[in-house]
């Protein structure tokens, strides 16, 4: 009797063919891209969506070609802090085109298809059940997201990953081997420790492991110009992986998140300075990495 | 998933799916050989696994025609997944009946993904009254795309 491998196909519905040709399709659309950087921690609060949209206000200000991917379709942030929430999807002749910021940042996060005042949810018939498929269901939507928007090309597209260790492997495992990643964290042990996982999670995947960047180091007041110490633990983290860079929190920050105020804004602060020197610090890491691949093919 | 004939030892092919019921599907196979016909029924948690997936159950699926094509808007959840059974958004009416779109325009629309379309339908038309125009066609889209895409 024929075995499960002796037959080609599937019988007509081609299933395996079907979820092939959405990588692929990814993959064509992400052709234009050169750097695939993928912002996360394992850690919730920590700051990431706000490190990510202002790295990218950093690396635009360069001059660089700069696209965010809100990956957290849960907790979307990104349409708001860049300004983009009533952002118009215009159709081209195949895909359509990203809205951008008013500084040139491409942008797509659920924040500008969904109300703040509602929950990302899908039509089910398996009600109750959700635990059973929301990740995988999730994640056809990131590939639909992917493979349906302009993305052009690229110096950089930052993924802006939800919470959770777990997660940030499955996005490297979703993502591919040439996404890198940068794990932020806190000086607290409990925001370490977690991140901790991330590491172990990552570091079991091809993926490459730029480094981290310690949030809220310190606190900028603004009275007396300096920055003070936020958390009693100041002890220096021990992820095993190389720190690009600490940023202090600086409630200035916080408000131009909320109002959508641009980085250029922030770029003489010690905020400022701090995240053009952790993006100067990734850009001299991945153009190392594109240097050392080009010598080895 | 697939279905051998023990008999004839010949893989069954997939011959329809039924239209979907309460969450499930029923998905008839025949085997090319001896024309013994089996169904399978799914449950809703195999159907709604499958569903997740993004890709169409049916014999005519062809290349290119997943989830990511001409998606639905059906009432039924599963609708998307079994080819000729979604209600396309392109047959649905304009919000605003005011600006009508031309039908190279609506098919641009039909292009792009389901979950965005009815947000970028009412943002091409205010679009189409700031411009003064009564009518979006693939001009007022070109224009749209320049104004707020990359």
């Amino acid at each position: 009797m024929k075995s499960y491998h002796d037959i080609a196909g599937d019988g007509g519905s081609r299933i395996l063919e079907q979820v092939a040709e959405q990588r692929t399709r990814i993959a064509d659309g992400l052709a234009g891209v050169r750097h695939l950087v993928a912002v996360g921690s394992g850690k919730g609060g920590v700051g990431k969506s706000t490190l990510t949209l202002q790295l990218a206000g950093a690396l635009r200000a360069r001059g660089l070609r700069v696209a965010i991917l809100d990956a957290d379709f849960n907790g979307p942030s990104q349409a708001r802090m860049a300004g983009v929430q009533r952002a118009v999807f215009a159709p081209g002749s195949h895909k359509v085109a990203l809205p951008r910021t008013a500084s040139g940042i491409g942008v797509f996060s659920m924040g500008s298809v969904i109300p703040e005042s509602e929950a990302l949810d899908f039509e089910s018939a398996a009600r109750g059940e959700s635990h059973t498929w929301r990740a995988t269901r999730e994640f056809a939507l990131l590939g639909e997201i992917l493979g349906s928007f302009e993305w052009g090309t690229l110096d950089l597209l930052l993924v802006d990953l939800p919470p959770g260790a777990d997660r940030t492997a499955q996005y490297a495992d979703f993502l591919g081997a040439r996404t890198a990643f940068v794990l932020v964290t806190i000086p607290s042990q409990v925001a370490r420790g977690v991140v901790a996982r991330s590491v172990a999670a990552l570091t079991k995947r091809p993926n490459r492991l730029v480094g981290y960047v310690e949030n809220m180091s310190g606190y900028y007041c603004r009275d007396c110009s300096a920055v003070k110490p936020l958390f009693e633990s100041d002890d220096p983290s021990d992820l095993g992986i190389p720190c690009l860079g600490t940023v202090p929190f600086d409630p200035e920050l916080a408000r131009h998140c909320d109002l959508g105020i641009p980085f250029t804004e922030l770029r003489d602060t010690p905020v400022g300075e701090a995240l053009d020197a952790i993006a100067q610090r990734l850009l001299d890491d991945i153009d190392d990495e594109a240097r050392a691949l080009l010598k080895t093919t | 998933m697939k279905f051998l004939c023990v008999p004839c030892d010949s893989p069954m092919k997939l011959q329809t799916v039924g239209p979907p019921e309460r969450g499930s599907l029923s998905v008839v196979y025949a085997c090319p050989e001896c024309g013994y016909e089996m169904a399978m029924l799914t449950n809703a948690y195999e159907t709604q696994i499958v569903q997740s997936l993004g890709v169409r159950i049916g014999p005519s699926t062809a290349p290119g025609t997943g989830s990511d094509g001409a998606a639905s808007q059906s009432k039924c959840p599963f609708g998307a997944m079994i080819p000729g059974a979604e209600q396309g958004d392109a047959a649905a009416p304009a919000e605003d009946v005011s600006v009508r779109w031309t039908a190279a325009a609506e098919a641009r629309l039909a292009n792009i993904p389901e979950f965005v379309r009815p947000m970028a339908r009412t943002g091409i038309e205010r679009f189409a009254r700031e411009q003064g125009a009564a009518e979006v066609d693939e001009k007022i889209l070109d224009q749209a795309r320049e104004f707020f895409g990359m």
